[in-house]
């Protein structure tokens, strides 16, 4: 049996699945009215109620996972903001490594490699700009001033328009690249093998290892 | 251009207010409903003393036409000018644009007609408009919302232009303020109306509409400035709402090429990969 380890704790799982669950929800009542073919599936409003009901546990999980825990969600949430020099390396060695696998030139990385670290700097942004101009266009609606709600809606359009290539990205990285066979694993059912983590995530698999 | 439109002349206008009640009748937009801060009979609001003649005070989801009376300091005396509140039917239409479903959209005539069956009620229609005119009946906690305006009487099952009548509002007016017929006539009509008006002393007489936002389907003789009628000078479609439009051009591109570059990935990725096993 190769030997696991635990990457992503149940709650953490779960709390993703939900995420992501409501992501969908918001996603596919969004594009609705965002290309203009399926606009008439909205008549009604149907989809504005769907829409408002995932929203408000895409807004609610990262605010529950605080109060779950504050500390230790305030350090995860800060290293999305911790870029350097190692950061610089993943980069230069991007286009090698996930075009032809070369696993070589890429240098040792953390729990996050720093691919998935700028995708959590994003849905770090894209939380707060969502609920911030989601909230205005919601609320607002008879209150604040046109221009400023149309100003909503750009940001809002904005940071979609960032998240749509990103969360392909994600999919694809998680389930279909030759070279991330245990992604899905990991956050499916928590683990990945020790070989795997010392392939991928060196840095880690020492401080885990260490303990 | 085939276009038709509406000439509202605002000096031949008596403030009669029958073009209201006629839009009402005709549009089943009755009765008025309640208003904040109205007292109630039951679900009728109690007529009250607001300051002025204009009543109902605002467009709202059941009134699509509405008369404004306007006092102005002119250097020979105190005016008074009645002018008329409505959909302007835009050429280049703002709602017209931003509308996700197409509920809105120009019809032969080039009026902006209204499809209420289709109406999502993201309220987009509202910010774009420079006049604002959409107005809705909404549920502010779960969003359902649906808008109302003027169709300048081409709303289904209450279309008046395709049996050949004229919208109820110009009908009903009896100086004939409101003309309704093929544009370019209407736009010489009017024109030779602003020069009588200027021969007569009403230097700041204008044609409104003529070219303001690609031309209006409703345009207005008015004796002075825009502004004084309520009016803007060059209105405009905010910018805003130009760049919303174009985020979805470029919210496509950029999920397009993510599949393809996902795609050209795979393919590169899973032959070297394999190649290095």
């Amino acid at each position: 049996m190769p030997e696991e380890i635990v990457k992503y704790q149940r709650s953490t799982r779960v709390l993703h699945w939900i995420h992501t669950g409501a992501f969908l929800l918001l996603f596919v009542t969004g594009l609705i009215i965002f290309i203009p073919a399926f606009g008439p599936a909205a008549a009604g409003g149907v989809t504005r109620i769907i829409h408002r009901v995932a929203a408000v546990l895409f807004v609610a999980i990262p605010v529950l996972r605080f109060i779950m825990g504050p500390s230790s969600s305030l350090s995860g949430l800060l290293k999305a903001f911790v870029w350097d020099s190692g950061d610089v390396g993943w980069l230069k060695a991007a286009p090698r490594y996930y075009f032809l696998g070369d696993e070589k030139a890429m240098p040792a990385q953390g729990e996050m490699n720093s691919g998935q670290k700028l995708w959590w700097l994003i849905t770090v942004v894209a939380w707060v700009v969502f609920t911030i101009t989601g909230g205005i266009m919601w609320f607002g609606k008879e209150t604040i001033n046109p221009g400023a709600l149309t100003t909503m809606v750009l940001l809002h359009d904005i940071m979609m328009a960032i998240i749509i290539p990103m969360i392909f990205v994600h999919i694809y990285l998680g389930i279909v690249h030759p070279l991330m066979t245990e992604a899905w694993n990991a956050i499916w059912r928590g683990t990945v093998t020790a070989e795997y983590a010392k392939k991928h995530h060196a840095k880690w698999y020492e401080e885990v290892k260490g303990k | 251009m085939a276009d038709k439109a509406i000439l509202f002349d605002a000096t031949l206008c008596t403030a009669c207010r029958g073009c209201q009640a006629a839009c009402k009748q005709w549009n089943e937009n009755d009765p008025y409903p309640a208003d904040w801060g109205d007292r109630l009979d039951g679900d009728t609001p109690l007529a009250h003393n607001r300051g002025s003649y204009e009543n109902p005070a605002d467009l709202s989801p059941t009134t699509w036409v509405k008369m404004e009376f306007r006092e102005y300091d002119t250097s020979g005396g105190m005016a008074w000018y009645f002018t008329r509140r409505a959909c302007m039917h835009c050429t280049e239409a703002g709602c017209v644009s931003v509308c996700p479903s197409g509920a809105l959209r120009h019809n032969a005539d080039g009026f902006v007609s209204f499809d209420k069956t289709l109406c999502t009620g993201c309220g987009y229609c509202g910010e774009a408009c420079p006049f604002e005119v959409p107005r809705y009946t909404r549920n502010i906690i779960t969003g359902q919302s649906v808008m109302d305006k003027c169709t300048l009487c081409t709303s289904a099952g209450l279309n008046r232009l395709n049996e050949g009548l004229e919208p109820a509002c110009v009908k009903s007016c009896p100086t004939d303020a409101l003309v309704i017929g093929e544009r370019d006539a209407l736009v010489s009509e009017g024109r030779q109306r602003v020069s009588a008006l200027q021969a007569q002393g009403y230097g700041n007489a204008y044609l409104y509409g003529e070219k303001e936002l690609g031309g209006l389907h409703v345009m207005y003789v008015i004796p002075d400035k825009p502004e004084v009628l309520g009016l803007k000078s060059d209105p405009k479609v905010s910018g805003l709402v130009d760049a919303v439009n174009v985020m979805w051009p470029i919210g496509a591109g950029l999920g397009v090429a993510a599949i393809l570059g996902l795609g050209l990935n795979y393919i590169v990725a899973r032959a070297n990969v394999n190649k290095e096993k």
